[in-house]
């Protein structure tokens, strides 16, 4: 008995030590960090201090905060929108053709988001291909301004995030019993509300990673508003970035990440309670 | 301290009669040669950003020394400072950056004294362009290349001359400006329009400044550091503050748009070579920068790199039809940008997040 | 009673249109002539001959895929024991672990390369291979693990049982009957933590050398910088081989379907 408890000890030891040395101990060193001070040479100095979050309160970073905050959740909103009815019906269809499409998903995102968003802006650009096509067919006359707008930010953000919520939601999706909601139009429940009283029920779960996987990125994803907004629309993670490289203040952006980490960590446990997901379930 | 361009331009006069040290140059060439043959098997480490130097004029050093060239690339001067600290001056062999980081890399101790006797073809060097700000007694560097930030705008787009960053504020211009990403330029640019100094620490100013610029928002149509030409070329963009290299290329695709020599005066910026205090290869660094000193090469690198020209012996191989963009200009009246105080650092950071937000605010 | 309305497969068609809009630009403008996208200026095939000479590029997807190759193999030994260890132990601290070790792929990346940045310059240790791998395994243990755990919840657990009633040791019965049957995760969760890892270019940036580049840290700067025809050439090329891979999978796939379903 003992035995099989240290072999058991063993299997999970690696996942305990490795949890604690990456990603607690770095975690725990930038709580540290965002105490410090920066010294005259833009130096890590060890004296506590709380002016970094004070720095937070100003209301230029506020403001960046509420910016993200804003441009996160309509980028959710908009990839739930787009994402789910793309999952449901994709796992309605015969099983061949769901692999088709799987591979389909696949293909792009095998291909670097960078480079995905590099064409979406070449896309997006004046004169560029769409603005041909919308005046060749005489919907609009000039050049539609799209580029560098917010819009633009956020049909980027959605482009790079929607293939994981599309997954997300087919997942779940796919492993539903439909039996279950045969059953409830058997007893007389509408469409809708056999959709709503089964399926979105049952899906759920795989939206909430859907939405894990769409949220939290779409707070950091700094190239998006770097390559498409233009740098007009500053985020988070931009200040986050900036603060790291041409502003070298570290204990700044250390407690920029703090407070980041604890409102998307708020977010997700916020979710978590409203929709009773207890985790992730898997992709795919 | 602050170097005019405008009072060195007469050094060029003199520099012009130097013309004939060239024959020096070659004299020495044997020297290096020899000491190139050494070099044979041997690995030179080349820090610095992406495209700095023509594939031919590496693979060239590659073929005349036997020494292999290992191009990396950072993408901000201070990530190289930062990787320069962690590697304690090593690991690196050379590296060229720009001005205000080297200053900051020199006060730290991590650039090695040149020794000038192995890169005779420093004599080369522009000497309006030496002894400035992060080297003034001219025993770390080599310039690479200077850039000014000036305007360039499509005549077509545009019905009123633009003679300045006054402009810029015009109403006509709404939505239809491009700027480069850099806050010290561009604050920079703010500042010298209100005829301050582009280096001044006086938060007051610093903070007028950034109102200032809050007040040229709505005209704002992208921030971009990188290609920021292509929103004039695409036409996304009808006026744009760009850097020396982005001017070159704007103007080689599209010879009509027009370039401004902003009349409250420009900025400006060098870009140098050094040597880190361990580099491993310190020998082949020296062959190096003597290398592309030559003036044949610097001139090829160049019209690679749309920069100013820093080298005078260069000037004359530069092609004819490209001297105008690269060979600078008579009569500039300039400042360099400096490393200023940390707290009026702060105060820029600041201002530049919230001038970003209010152009965003202002679509 | 089914109705049969075109709208979801209009829809899904839509969809992926819009998604492989990017794609097809980026495939088109690698055989431009000029090197600004703005303008096209005739057919070439000269972004793919610089690409092949371009020793760097070369290099750094040579890195892009070592560095994948390394995080996920990692990644899945730690992933895969700690998953099924995991399921079987009732330790205290067990919950808050799982959660802890999930925490990578909950926060946002600028958040992990900036600790990382941190904690290794903290620790002296050298920026290079070793830091990307360590930085990318702690984020590609996630999708592992969360595949594994899924996959493990759904097993038969008498499977097990039976195995170890006919005397098969704990690692036999793990060799011989867990793993075989937790491939297809491990295999869906690894290969969607390359994936991650392969485009990887917020953490990566941050704990690198110089020396050590990955491929999207120069597709970032090549973009920046505007010298991208390359880039594209390089994505059209990696596009094809996916699509080749991809097409032989489901070809492969649909030869040996005799309706079986695992």
């Amino acid at each position: 008995m003992k035995k099989k408890k240290l072999g058991l000890w063993l299997t999970v030891m690696p996942l305990y030590l490795f949890t604690l040395v990456f990603v607690v101990g770095p975690l725990i060193y930038m709580f540290v960090l965002s105490f410090c001070t920066r010294g005259d040479h833009y130096e890590t100095v060890m004296t506590f201090t709380l002016d970094n979050y004070k720095k937070v309160a100003e209301p230029v970073y506020r403001n960046t905060f509420m910016e993200s905050i804003k441009l996160a959740f309509t980028t959710t909103i908009i990839t739930i929108l787009l994402g789910y009815p793309f999952g449901y019906f994709m796992a309605k269809l015969s099983s061949s053709k769901k692999k088709i499409m799987m591979a389909l998903i696949m293909v792009p995102f095998w291909t670097s988001s960078l480079v995905r968003m590099y064409g979406w802006s070449i896309l997006l650009q004046s004169n560029g291909i769409l603005d041909k096509i919308l005046m060749g067919i005489g919907i609009t006359q000039k050049p539609l301004k799209l580029l560098y707008t917010y819009p633009a930010v956020v049909s980027g953000m959605v482009y790079a995030l929607l293939p994981f919520m599309m997954l997300a939601v087919y997942s779940s999706a796919e492993k539903m019993d439909w039996l279950l909601v045969e059953a409830a139009r058997d007893l007389g429940a509408s469409a809708w509300k056999a959709f709503w009283t089964v399926t979105w029920k049952m899906t759920l779960p795989g939206m909430m990673t859907g939405v894990v996987l769409t949220f939290v990125p779409s707070m950091g994803l700094f190239f998006v508003a770097d390559i498409l907004g233009g740098n007009k629309v500053p985020l988070v993670g931009n200040v986050i970035q900036e603060q790291l490289t041409k502003g070298r203040n570290w204990p700044f952006a250390a407690a920029l990440s703090v407070i980041l980490m604890i409102m998307t960590s708020l977010f997700i446990a916020i979710y978590r309670k409203v929709t009773g997901a207890k985790e992730l379930e898997g992709l795919m | 301290m602050k170097k005019r361009i405008a009072a060195m331009i007469s050094g060029v006069l003199v520099l012009m009669l130097l013309g004939g040290c060239q024959s020096g140059g070659t004299a020495q060439e044997s020297v290096s040669t020899e000491k190139m043959a050494s070099l044979s098997g041997q690995e030179l480490i080349l820090y610095t950003w992406e495209g700095m130097f023509p594939d031919e004029v590496i693979s060239e050093f590659e073929a005349k020394t036997g020494c292999e060239v290992v191009y990396q690339n950072f993408t901000y001067d201070e990530e190289m400072l930062e990787k320069l600290t962690q590697t304690d001056g090593g690991e690196y062999d050379l590296v060229f950056a720009d001005d205000y980081i080297i200053e900051q890399a020199i006060d730290a101790g991590l650039v090695q004294k040149l020794d000038k006797a192995k890169v005779p073809n420093i004599e080369n060097e522009n000497p309006m362009f030496k002894g400035q700000f992060f080297d003034k007694t001219n025993e770390y560097t080599v310039n690479y290349g200077a850039g000014i930030p000036l305007i360039v705008y499509d005549p077509n787009a545009i019905d009123f001359k633009i003679s300045g960053y006054h402009d810029l504020w015009n109403e006509k211009l709404k939505g239809s400006i491009a700027l480069i990403g850099n806050n010290r330029v561009v604050t920079g640019m703010v500042l010298m329009s209100m005829g301050e100094s582009m280096n001044t620490e006086d938060i007051n100013r610093i903070e007028e400044a950034g109102k200032k610029l809050q007040s040229l928002a709505p005209n704002v149509r992208l921030i971009k550091d990188d290609n920021t030409q292509t929103a004039l070329l695409t036409g996304e963009a009808s006026v744009a503050y760009l850097y020396t290299s982005q001017v070159y290329d704007a103007l080689n695709n599209n010879p009509d748009l027009k370039v401004v020599v902003p009349e409250e005066g420009v900025g400006f910026g060098l870009m140098a070579g050094f040597i880190p205090s361990k580099a491993p290869n310190s020998e082949a660094a020296h062959a190096f920068l003597d290398y592309i000193m030559e003036p044949k090469t610097f001139a090829q690198c160049t019209e690679f790199t749309g920069y100013y020209c820093t080298n005078i012996g260069a000037e004359t191989f530069i092609d004819d039809s490209k001297k105008n963009m690269l060979v600078v200009p008579d009569g500039l009246k300039g400042e360099m940008i400096e490393n200023i105080g940390i707290a009026a650092n702060d105060v820029h950071q600041r201002i530049w997040t919230e001038f970003k937000a209010a152009a965003g605010a202002a679509e | 009673m089914k109705k049969h309305t075109k709208l979801p497969s209009i829809y899904l068609a839509l969809l992926l249109i819009l998604m492989y809009l990017p794609i097809i630009i980026v495939v088109v403008y690698s055989f431009n002539e000029n090197k600004l996208t703005a303008i096209w200026s005739g057919f070439s095939l000269k972004w793919y001959e610089k690409l092949f000479q371009d020793k760097s590029l070369m290099e750094a997807l040579k890195n892009s895929l070592m560095l994948g190759l390394f995080s996920c193999l990692n990644a899945s030994v730690i992933g895969i024991i700690g998953a099924v260890g995991m399921a079987r132990v009732d330790y205290k601290t067990k919950g808050v672990v799982e959660y802890l070790s999930m925490l990578p792929i909950m926060i946002p990346e600028i958040i992990l390369g900036m600790v990382f940045l941190a904690f290794f310059s903290m620790l002296h240790l050298p920026f290079g291979m070793t830091t990307l791998v360590i930085a990318h395994t702690t984020f590609c243990i996630p999708y592992i693990y969360m595949m594994v755990k899924a996959r493990l919840v759904g097993m038969d657990p008498s499977l097990l049982e039976a195995a170890r009633d006919l005397g098969a040791s704990e690692v036999r019965a793990f060799f011989d009957v867990t793993l075989p049957l937790i491939m297809p995760a491990v295999a869906s969760g690894a290969l969607l933590a390359f994936a991650m890892s392969f485009d990887d270019v917020v953490i990566s940036v941050l704990v690198t050398n110089a020396k050590i580049n990955t491929l999207p840290i120069k597709v970032f700067s090549r973009i920046k910088f505007g010298v991208s025809p390359e880039i594209n050439a390089l994505s059209t090329i990696m596009l094809s081989v996916t699509l080749m891979v991809i097409l032989a999978i489901v070809g492969i796939n649909k030869k040996t379907e005799g309706g079986k379903h695992l």
